[in-house]
């Protein structure tokens, strides 16, 4: 087509992709007590993102609710990350919605034991990460399929993002004095 | 003669598509592939089960590019941290430095001037090209033809030395600061910038003359590595394999970070879902690549970088002047036109406790950074999400049922990168 031929009614439209709604603050938190689950709230981060704490009780049920909630449909698992606190372990999801282009964080402190619900059962994508939580943080997803090292060859020692870790493998040549 | 499925029922099991009557007994076979394999473009290997010439199962074995960034964040400061990002995925280097960079601003709450969110523009998305150049050549390079290769290094030439008169390093370029970049453009470099955007578009077309319409090209990805959207959303695919299924994600787009909102730009999509759409997609980013740096150079507040420095230069010497003397009049100076939003001792730095994610739009899909910081120099938790790490996850499913020789075709068109997997 000529660009003479081209009159103003003609032009291509713009494109119509949604950009990010405002959503009410804490709307994750009242969408999840509104069904009966205990929510922690625990604000927001610099960019707007809601941040919540779960139980290991409720996250699977909870998961469930926010992947296929219409108002949620948080269907993309982001980002898993162990975090040690010292005291305690915890794991951060993040998740986003590929349907409202907006996201969430979840926090889930592990118990003393360290072990977390894994949330293979929703979101398939964790596979991965929780894999790389357990290699580098030690953090047990119970329900997780197949956790075994990842990142580290299979037959290393302790897990090296703690911090308490020290290289205390008998095998390193520094270890044998 | 006995046919195979006699000798063997087992054999035929979640093969979908393929049937096996060769009358022979065919066994399965692991072969195991790379971790020194020149098409893997890394360190990667690829333990797999073959049944004749098809894929039955397979399974990934990462980490040999494992060079603990992550606890490396731990234990220097962020300064000293900062040159190292650099090699977390260094294809696309300024990707990562605006993920770190934009976490510790959120932190901080450190302004960015409009003319440094600019040039950090122009300079992503020279990269992205960059990045899609090498993936170009390396895909093709594939599938059996060498010369493209050539063509697009000899592109990726012009680019790092635009990148090398710009931050002195040609690869590794460690110029993005906390709230500005570290040196304001030289003299003459943004219309070396339009110079390659004026003629770079010929020279895609010359290559999709070659590639585009090619039998051999379209025999080997048409229809192969089909990924719908669920799948994708299965493994956390994004980037180009995600968009090649018609979802318009595109964070650039739905979530505008820097200026992005400012320009005007499509997302391509195609629907096919297969190794040809996400061929196609990626092409097409370059093309809308370039028509973001043209918008960035026109935009650019204060323009060109030489005659703003002599600007800035007698205007640091009139104010000087102006306190001893009130009528000497002081040029005018916009906020806009800095190179840093505000002047910060990297040396010393200590961010305010605090926690932020970002993530951005990278050539190969969603990667993203989580810093946890705690008051003193050292952040507390740095974790990276690499796009390609996810991306990766999907292979296994994504080859089983394809012929062997369809899977370097396969794994070439998600643009895996190893250190990024690895980290």
């Amino acid at each position: 087509m000529n660009e003479e031929n081209k009159t103003p009614e003609q032009a291509p439209e713009a494109e119509v992709i949604e950009t990010t709604p405002a959503i009410p603050a804490g709307f994750f938190g009242a969408l999840l007590e509104s069904k009966g689950i205990a929510v922690e709230h625990l604000g927001n981060d610099a960019k707007g993102t809601e941040i919540i704490r779960l139980t290991a009780e409720a996250i699977l049920k909870a998961g469930e609710l926010l992947k296929g909630d219409a108002s949620s449909k948080l269907d993309m698992l982001l980002l898993v990350t162990g975090i040690d606190w010292k005291t305690h372990r915890e794991s951060v999801y993040h998740l986003y919605s590929t349907v409202h282009y907006h996201s969430l964080i979840i926090k889930i402190v592990a118990d003393a034991n360290d072990t977390s619900p894994s949330l293979y059962p929703v979101w398939p994508a964790v596979d991965w990460h929780e894999r790389e939580a357990y290699d580098l943080m030690g953090i047990h997803y119970e329900g997780h399929p197949d956790l075994r090292r990842i990142l580290m060859p299979t037959y290393w020692l302790g897990h090296p993002l703690r911090k308490d870790y020290k290289e205390e493998d008998p095998r390193l040549v520094w270890n044998r004095r | 003669m006995m046919s195979v499925k006699e000798l063997n029922p087992e054999l035929q099991s979640n093969l979908p598509g393929v049937s096996i009557e060769t009358g022979f007994d065919t066994n399965d076979l692991v072969v195991n592939i790379g971790p020194q394999h020149p098409s893997t473009h890394g360190v990667l290997r690829l333990v797999t089960t073959l049944n004749g010439e098809v894929v039955k199962e397979m399974e990934p074995v990462i980490g040999y590019l494992h060079r603990s960034k992550e606890k490396m964040g731990e234990s220097r400061s962020l300064f000293q941290y900062q040159p190292t990002i650099d090699r977390v995925e260094y294809l696309s280097s300024f990707y990562d430095h605006l993920v770190f960079v934009n976490c510790i601003e959120q932190i901080a709450d450190i302004p960015v001037p409009k003319r440094v969110e600019y040039i950090r523009v122009i300079c992503l998305e020279l990269n992205r090209i960059t990045s899609h150049l090498l993936w170009f050549g390396t895909f093709l390079l594939d599938l059996g033809a060498s010369t493209p290769f050539f063509w697009c290094f000899r592109d990726r030439e012009e680019v790092f030395t635009i990148f090398e008169n710009l931050t002195g390093a040609r690869m590794m370029y460690n110029y993005f600061r906390f709230g500005g970049v570290n040196n304001d453009i030289p003299a003459g470099w943004l219309e070396e910038v339009r110079a390659f955007c004026n003629h770079f578009p010929d020279r895609l077309d010359e290559y999709e003359a070659v590639a585009t319409k090619n039998p051999i090209v379209m025999d080997r990805t048409k229809g192969h590595g089909i990924m719908a959207k669920e799948f994708c959303l299965k493994y956390g695919v994004t980037g180009p394999a995600l968009r090649a299924t018609g979802e318009a994600l595109d964070l650039r787009k739905t979530n505008p970070y820097s200026v992005y909102s400012e320009l005007d730009f499509d997302v391509p999509t195609r629907t096919e879902c297969d190794t040809y759409a996400r061929y196609l997609v990626r092409v097409q980013e370059m093309r809308e690549s370039i028509k973001i740096i043209k918008q960035c150079i026109d935009k650019i507040p204060g323009g060109d970088g030489g005659a703003l420095a002599i600007l800035k230069k007698e205007v640091e010497v009139k104010t000087k002047e102006a306190k001893k003397n009130p009528e000497i009049v002081v040029p005018h100076w916009d906020k806009d036109w800095d190179t840093m939003g505000k002047k910060i001792n990297l040396l010393t730095y200590k961010p305010p406790a605090g926690e932020a994610s970002n993530f951005v739009e990278s050539p190969r899909g969603v990667l993203g950074c989580y810093i946890i910081t705690d008051g003193t120099p050292k952040a507390y938790r740095i974790k990276w999400r690499g796009a390609s790490f996810s991306n990766l996850s999907a292979l296994p499913e994504l080859m089983k049922g394809h012929m062997y020789s369809d899977l370097m075709a396969i794994f070439g068109s998600l643009d895996v990168i190893m250190p990024e997997v690895d980290r």
